[in-house]
């Protein structure tokens, strides 16, 4: 059974964020919630100032704090170490979200996508109102509602219960890349099967020296990060004294 | 009708309009979602929350009392068993109010049943609490059947009591155990849940005693009513160990460089603190203890009463700051889109399910003094 894991390459990523977009697109994930996120910081006082960008997602722990907490194991790890969540399972008392190290747990604390829901027209006579517009495209509780979501958990998660990244569970079971990773156009993302050592993960994890947040927790997290970008030069000194 | 009775239907129409009132918030809150909360993301637990935590604790704690005279032979304290059983039953139903409406889908609860996960503390709190629902009432069975002695009574006294030890410390394990917010003080968290539990339990009970005298006799009498000095004496000495164990933690936060810990002491409370002692800690641990200590405070009925009202309502303070606290930084990317430190207020929703839970207590404390003949030994006579 393949151990997936993702490496993202810093010196690649422009920050564009559209890793996100993708993965709301793909995933009908609603406004307010982030399974693809970032942390941003900037360091340093003008001009001597630095801005770090860092993609985030759920990242897979090995030792996940969210699926130990989880009372009904809604929160659970598949064989191939992605870490699943059942919404039917859950119960919404949202140990996960508190014991997430990470932050990529979400509540869905209404039911999602309300403005999709509303029958109001913007202009009277002028538009569609926002429900008609989805009917018209088509779509299931949104206009751009992917079906495909459906394949392996509901397309769009109700409210009273958690979601998160599933490292597009339905696309892997494919074959097909997380939509995140097909979607970066810089190839900053790369997906695969961290025990085979012939895979493209295995072999950048050897070649360059990689980080995980918080690994003093222990939880092993599967999201590696390779190549911090940090592309400044500064004028060669004496320690510091010339 | 006489005053005594007009008293006691205005008593039940206050309850059964906070009844409705919760009611509706109950159909309100499945309809809406918890939106309706002043929770988001990063403060995800909130009143709803403490007030469980609040009154479960109590409810551990009046269990835990209830073992004085059934498992460890005080028999003069045999007048009370049934009160402290009862009080101890309808306390975690009051609980159970309060958890049933923070939880976001409580059609999956069988889940708990046909899926639990052993690994999980919030599953072992559950079960804990429910079996100790069971035993108690188990035991208070018994205790109308004037069964005070059968193997049925003494296995359930026990579990209830194992139960009433063991839930509050899983409870502390729910916040101590996270890997993700160092600040819940890890399995200390568990110990002081235990201490609070008997504390809370212990203040409850004295006030409610006090103010059943009250309502028995018609007046306040300048001195207490027949409380058992061990009442009092577990009262200080949970007092004086939750005071202890504030210390400490006190002490440890203002002294560590754990970066959370650095980032709480930037934050501004409700509450504040006085030379580095949480300000609720001092109001609902100190001044209790002070009192209690007091013999002119100990012996009169205002004392007794002002003393248990101070510490239990103190007690919930101390559990709502200790919960919203260790939430309000955000964690990881979540940065993005909250404040770097999230402000917190209870919403109006938030304050009727408190409200619901306490008057879902005090309703079948008000039926059972009514009804259940509480305040005797033994089977039933009436």
């Amino acid at each position: 059974m393949p151990q997936y894991a993702m490496v993202i390459d810093l010196q690649r990523c422009v920050g564009c964020g559209g890793c996100s977009v993708a993965c709301r697109n793909e995933n009908n994930v609603p406004d307010g919630i982030y399974w693809s996120n970032k942390i941003t910081e900037t360091v340093g006082t003008f001009p001597d100032v630095r801005f770090h960008y860092l993609p985030t997602l759920c990242n897979h722990c090995e030792n996940a704090p969210c699926v130990r907490g989880c009372p009904t194991g809604a929160m659970h790890k598949l064989s191939n170490g992605i870490t699943m969540h059942d919404p039917d399972k859950c119960i919404g008392c949202k140990y996960c979200e508190f014991n997430c190290p990470y932050g990529v747990i979400y509540f869905n604390w209404r039911s999602p996508h309300p403005f999709w829901r509303h029958t109001e027209p913007l202009i009277e006579g002028g538009t569609f109102s926002p429900s008609e517009v989805t009917q018209k495209a088509g779509g299931k509780a949104i206009p751009y509602y992917n079906p495909d979501r459906e394949e392996t958990q509901p397309g769009i998660r109700p409210k009273g219960v958690v979601e998160k990244c599933t490292f597009c569970d339905h696309r892997v079971q494919k074959k097909l890349l997380p939509y995140c990773v097909e979607a970066c156009p810089a190839d900053a993302r790369i997906f695969g099967d961290i025990s085979d050592p012939k895979s493209k993960v295995s072999k950048l994890l050897g070649k360059f020296k990689p980080f995980r947040l918080k690994e003093h927790l222990g939880t092993n997290p599967r999201v590696f990060y390779i190549r911090g970008y940090d592309p400044a030069h500064y004028e060669a000194s004496k320690g510091g004294y010339k | 009708m006489n005053g005594k009775k007009a008293s006691y239907a205005i008593w039940l129409g206050v309850l059964g309009a906070c009844i409705l009132a919760g009611l509706y918030t109950t159909i309100t809150l499945f309809r809406e979602g918890h939106w309706l909360f002043a929770a988001n993301d990063v403060v995800v637990w909130t009143l709803p929350l403490g007030m469980y935590i609040f009154l479960a604790l109590s409810s551990s704690g009046l269990a835990m009392l209830s073992a004085l005279p059934t498992l460890f032979g005080m028999e003069r304290l045999a007048p009370s068993s049934k009160r402290l059983v009862f009080l101890a039953l309808a306390t975690l139903c009051g609980a159970f109010v309060a958890i049933a409406l923070e939880i976001g889908n409580i059609w999956s609860m069988i889940y708990f049943i046909i899926s639990p996960n052993l690994a999980s503390p919030i599953w072992w709190m559950g079960a804990l609490y429910t079996a100790e629902l069971l035993f108690l009432a188990v035991k208070l069975g018994c205790l109308y059947a004037g069964d005070r002695q059968s193997a049925l009574n003494k296995t359930a006294g026990s579990l209830s009591f194992l139960c009433a030890m063991a839930a509050p410390m899983v409870l502390g394990a729910v916040f101590g155990t996270t890997e993700s917010r160092a600040v819940y003080f890890g399995p200390m968290h568990s110990i002081f849940y235990l201490v609070m539990a008997l504390f809370s339990g212990t203040a409850l009970f004295l006030l409610h005693t006090v103010i059943c005298h009250r309502l028995k006799t018609g007046r306040f009498s300048p001195y207490r009513p027949a409380v058992d000095e061990v009442f009092y004496r577990l009262f200080a000495w949970s007092a004086g160990a939750a005071i202890v164990i504030t210390g400490v933690k006190s002490a440890v936060a203002a002294s560590t460089v754990i970066p959370e810990f650095m980032a709480h002491r930037t934050l501004n409370t409700p509450f504040g603190s006085l030379f580095g002692f949480p300000l609720e800690a001092i109001v609902g641990l100190v001044v209790p203890f002070a009192l209690i200590m007091s013999p002119a405070v100990r012996k009169t009925t205002t004392g007794t009463l002002a003393t248990a009202l101070i510490a239990w309502a103190g007690s919930l303070v101390i559990h709502m700051k200790i919960l919203i606290n260790g939430q309000r930084f955000p964690v990881g990317p979540k940065a993005e889109q909250f404040p770097d430190i999230v402000t917190y207020a209870p919403s109006p929703w938030e304050w009727l399910v408190a409200l619901f839970a306490i008057s879902v207590m005090l309703l079948l404390y008000t039926l059972g003094e009514r009804y259940l003949n509480l305040g005797t030994d033994g089977a039933v006579t009436r």
